[in-house]
């Protein structure tokens, strides 16, 4: 008799014992990303890293190259403080709540899926401390030298290289890929972005994107600034 | 009972919850009164020293009834259940009442945007209003909306009015709703669409006429 109760309740320890490892399995599985870690200690490029890869990397790489087919531009290079004002501009709809803004649309709910400010500023130091790449030109057909003139207007915030400056809020043009900057000259010039009122760099933006005629103008201003890689 | 978790607020909603309560009422019914008597056999034929346990094919009569008789009871249910289903189907799909205006719904990884007729109540002219994240309806009419993607397969779901309708690239799918409740509630994707599916939410402001007139008096 005693064989056949330890049998029994060998058979019933067996599946409860396995629940419980599954659900403990899944309980770490959940907790990745430390919860615990909101202070500014978490702020570190280690923290970012692991944020990068768990909420970014699938569209922009994880090497922030970044893919065209998603319309997830090249990140890698672009500075810690460009990155993370574009995010909080995401994150409160200045940016990415267009009608017709595609990529800003989809960008929008992946910056508010980061849970807190302190991961804002985690993401932004790690990406800020990405190697820099210069994205293969795509676009066809821009004339780099009509579009230096058109530079000109250009260079008063982003500099004559093209390497931004951050006082103007203006960031660097020779890291991020063709398609994308005629894509966002586009944009601010038909107000899809920089149109909201909270969006003050933007604004500056527009009227500049607007003093350029057409797309052949934005091919070749964009053909310029490829020219100072 | 469902209606006790999520608010009914379109006129087809009690309806839905019907089917709904009947399904999810008989199958407790029955599930439950399988697992009690499932239960009651383990207990009723559990082991006794000294006695051989009895094979059984499951052809006599006396027990194949236990299967029978509730599989034809069953079969009843099932019965009821296509009625009142076709019925709820009918008045969903088929019998589509006077159109009040029209909203143009876009999905896309992972945002819900909203066209929506304007002052004019015309789709397609130039006062239009375009919104990403936030639908704005009046209570008491009738929407009549197309669904469009922009990428790929989305589902739009309205939980409170108990709407839940595919969006298929390539395709525009029409539908309607007529809200019966005044409020701001959820628009979820109901269809896996990609790593942002679980936060593609938006929300849909259920306004009176005076409200209405107001949103759209500012928008502009």
């Amino acid at each position: 008799m005693s064989n056949v109760a330890s049998r029994w309740s060998v058979g019933w320890a067996a599946p409860i014992l396995g629940l419980a490892i599954f659900g403990i399995v899944g309980a770490c599985r959940g907790t990745t990303i430390p919860a615990s870690a909101r202070s500014a200690d978490a702020v570190t490029p280690e923290r970012g890293e692991v944020l990068y890869s768990n909420y970014c990397a699938q569209c922009h790489k994880a090497d922030g190259h970044g893919q065209e087919s998603v319309g997830a531009p090249s990140i890698a290079g672009l500075p810690q403080w460009y990155v993370k004002t574009q995010l909080m501009n995401f994150r409160q709809g200045i940016r990415g709540a267009h009608f017709d803004d595609i990529e800003g649309l989809r960008m929008r709910p992946m910056s508010l899926s980061l849970p807190a400010q302190e991961d804002v500023d985690a993401v932004s130091l790690y990406v800020g401390t990405m190697r820099p790449v210069a994205p293969a030109p795509s676009v066809q057909g821009g004339d780099a030298g009509h579009g230096s003139q058109l530079f000109t207007t250009c260079q008063a915030c982003h500099g004559t290289d093209g390497k931004g400056n951050e006082a103007m809020g203006a960031p660097p043009l020779t890291v991020q890929p063709d398609w994308y900057l005629v894509r966002q000259l586009g944009k601010f010039k038909n107000g899809v972005r920089g149109a909201d009122p909270r969006d003050v760099k933007g604004a500056t933006m527009r009227p500049m994107a607007q003093g350029l005629a057409d797309e052949q103008a934005m091919k070749d201003v964009v053909g310029h600034v490829m020219t100072l890689r | 009972m469902i209606e006790s978790l999520v608010q009914p607020g379109s006129t087809f909603a009690p309806d839905i919850d019907f089917v709904i309560n009947l399904v999810g009422g008989l199958v407790f019914f029955w599930g439950g009164l399988t697992v009690a008597m499932f239960f009651w056999l383990l207990w009723r034929y559990r082991y006794r020293e000294g006695v051989k346990a009895l094979y059984v094919t499951g052809n006599e009569p006396e027990l194949k009834r236990w299967i029978n008789i509730p599989h034809y009871l069953i079969i009843l249910c099932d019965l009821a259940i296509i009625g009142f289903a076709v019925q709820t189907w009918y008045k969903v799909k088929q019998d589509i009442p006077p159109v009040d205006d029209e909203i143009r719904v876009v999905g896309q990884q992972w945002a819900w945007t909203f066209q929506h007729t304007g002052p004019d109540g015309k789709m397609g002219t130039d006062d239009d209003i375009k919104t990403a994240d936030v639908l704005h309806v009046e209570v008491d009419k009738t929407y009549q909306f197309t669904l469009e993607s922009r990428d790929v397969l989305h589902s739009f779901s309205v939980p409170i009015f108990r709407l839940k309708q595919d969006v298929i690239p390539g395709r525009e799918i029409q539908g309607w709703f007529h809200p019966t409740v005044a409020g701001a509630f959820d628009i979820q994707c109901a269809e896996m669409c990609g790593i942002g599916h679980g936060i593609m939410a938006a929300r849909i402001i259920v306004e009176t006429p005076e409200q209405h007139a107001a949103w759209l008096a500012g928008a502009k």
